[in-house]
């Protein structure tokens, strides 16, 4: 099993909250968050993308995860509401400030060209409304063979009666199709109130339809495997990635590409990326 | 709803009944087994006897243990496996992924000797590749304190007694155990009930308490008084032999037909139980063995283990 990991806390102004909201995640122990900026483009308005907080202008230090000895690590993550094609644009720079992509589409069409084209970590499923489509076999397998996740958030069905409804259909008839793979579970969480220690997300699976063992890797290895895919996504067949450096010495005018090149898989745990 | 929510993890309940003057009863084998104990609970009706351990989670960390016989378990995640290059197996416990993997090592092995071959890679990728820091729980018998000095003069330590904490409980119901022939409840009550008392949970299901709906098993007495002992600490096979022998002691003595409950719970986040098996954490890691005994020498002997365990001896 690897650590417990939350990929969805939301992002709130309020860096008061955001703080309490990353010290209880802390506490309940979680090992890895991450925090969601939601970005919903309207055809109206031209709107910015918004850019990440860096997490030292939040807290100087982070709070150490409950009966482990290393601070909680902190991720950035996009999620963009596609009510259209156009609304994702794979080659925007905004994007290479975030640690992790996800869409969440809104008709049957998007889905099945987030499953299978789109290049993203996460697909968020619906919690708050009926599904408005059914899902098929075929986008699913699509995805599971790139590897990229489903993800089913939980606050919705803490706070309102009908939204714990919605959440659950939703959820079992995901598990239905997907079998249980690729399934990561997570808050969406605004409020400290609103989040659960891992051992009680793993028992919630159970009620999406989930087995034991399906559901424990929800809440660990499988969100794992989300952040390494996305760490893939910018380096060349997961191996070699390039960073430009930005000293310039008085010899070169312009400052050389530095290459860094260790095997992912033999490196130890990337803990300060 | 696709699954059955009836189907709960597996959990082993091994049930035996025996006696200690019974010449081939396996009490001594099965106390032997479970190495690392980390606490004991005694029970006695109509008598009125170091939390702070550091500790790493198996399904989370490394964890490594090392038992009396020799035998080094490495309960290792896949990145740590990965970087130490030492030959192991994957977890019987893995689901879908490989992601947890055991490195066994008979440290008494020819190959495993200073300067061996097996010792030379294990040391060099302990100390090279993977460079595994722990703190380490260490317990040893009496008199044996003089081969460990050399050890922890190298390393910094601190001496940890075990924690004991005494409670006396009054008016407590509690199962009416007929004789030693018989046990009145089934051993799942038995159990139930016995983890309430200890824990100090009221059986009494009242209609305006939303705590707790545990009851009693039936047939039910009431004790005017118990006490409950726990014990806290890296406990030896010894220790709970040396225990068992001075409660056999005290129950003969006793004029009443009295009976008492000896509990011993594993570690959760010990990477071997029952021996050398491997025991990993779904949702609870429970291990332990509660022991009944009667005045007569006769016993019950309960063994329970959690989802990802083997059937205890």
């Amino acid at each position: 099993m690897s650590v417990f990991m939350d990929l969805n806390l939301s992002f709130c102004a309020d860096k008061s909250r955001l703080r309490s909201l990353i010290e209880t995640a802390a506490h309940l122990g979680f090992s890895t968050v991450a925090v969601n900026y939601t970005f919903e483009p309207t055809a109206k308005k031209k709107q910015e993308i918004p850019a990440p907080m860096p997490i030292t202008d939040l807290m100087d230090q982070l709070p150490v995860v409950q009966g482990r000895s290393r601070p909680i690590r902190v991720l950035n993550r996009l999620t963009v509401v596609m009510s259209d094609s156009s609304h994702f644009r794979p080659t925007a720079p905004e994007y290479r400030r975030f640690d992790l992509l996800a869409v969440q589409p809104t008709s049957e069409k998007l889905f099945h060209v987030a499953c299978m084209t789109l290049d993203i970590d996460i697909i968020c499923i619906t919690v708050t409304e009926k599904l408005p489509f059914f899902f098929k076999r075929a986008p699913i397998n699509g995805a599971v063979e790139r590897g990229v996740m489903f993800e089913v958030s939980y606050a919705a069905a803490i706070r309102d009666a009908t939204m714990r409804r919605y959440t659950i259909a939703n959820a079992t008839s995901l598990m239905e199709t997907c079998k249980g793979k690729n399934v990561i579970l997570s808050s969406a969480a605004e409020k400290p109130l609103e989040l659960r220690g891992p051992y009680d997300i793993t028992n919630l699976g159970l009620l999406f339809g989930l087995s034991d063992g399906d559901s424990k890797e929800a809440v660990s290895s499988t969100c794992r495997s989300a952040v390494l895919h996305a760490e893939t996504r910018w380096t060349a067949s997961g191996i070699i990635r390039t960073t430009k450096t930005c000293s310039v010495t008085p010899i070169q005018q312009e400052a050389p590409p530095e290459e860094s090149d260790a095997p992912a898989a033999k490196k130890a745990k990337l803990e300060d990326e | 709803m696709t699954t059955d929510l009836d189907q709960n993890p597996r959990s082993l309940l091994v049930s035996e009944r025996s006696s200690f003057r019974d010449l081939k009863n396996r009490i001594s084998s099965q106390v032997e087994q479970l190495h690392l104990n980390y606490k004991v609970s005694l029970l006695l009706p109509e008598y009125s006897f170091d939390r702070s351990v550091p500790r790493t989670r198996i399904d989370e960390d490394n964890c490594v243990s090392l038992t009396p016989k020799g035998h080094l378990t490495l309960s290792l995640d896949k990145d740590s496996f990965e970087v130490l290059g030492v030959e192991g197996k994957p977890s019987r416990f893995n689901h879908r992924v490989k992601k947890r993997f055991v490195v066994s090592v008979d440290l008494t092995d020819s190959c495993m000797a200073p300067g061996g071959r097996g010792y030379l890679r294990l040391l060099a990728g302990l100390k090279s590749r993977l460079r595994l820091k722990m703190d380490f729980l260490l317990s040893h018998h009496p008199g044996g304190g003089a081969s460990l000095q050399t050890l922890l003069s190298r390393h910094d330590w601190s001496e940890h007694r075990p924690e004991v904490s005494r409670h006396t409980l009054t008016h407590l119901s509690c199962p009416a155990l007929l004789t030693s022939d018989l046990l009145s409840c089934d051993p799942h009550s038995f159990l139930e009930w016995l983890g309430a008392a200890h824990a100090h949970i009221s059986c009494g299901n009242t209609s305006s308490s939303f705590l707790s709906s545990l009851v009693c098993p039936e047939p039910k007495t009431a004790l005017s008084r118990a006490l409950s002992v726990s014990v806290c600490g890296l406990l030896l096979p010894q220790d709970i032999h040396r225990l068992l022998q001075q409660i056999r002691v005290y129950l003969e003595e006793s004029h009443l037909e009295s009976w008492a409950c000896l509990t011993v719970h594993g570690f959760v986040d010990s990477p071997v139980s029952w021996g050398a098996n491997e025991h990993g954490v779904l949702r609870g890691g429970e291990n332990f063995y509660s022991l009944l005994m009667f005045h007569d020498d006769v016993y019950y002997l309960h063994q329970a283990t959690g989802a990802h365990d083997t059937c205890p001896p």
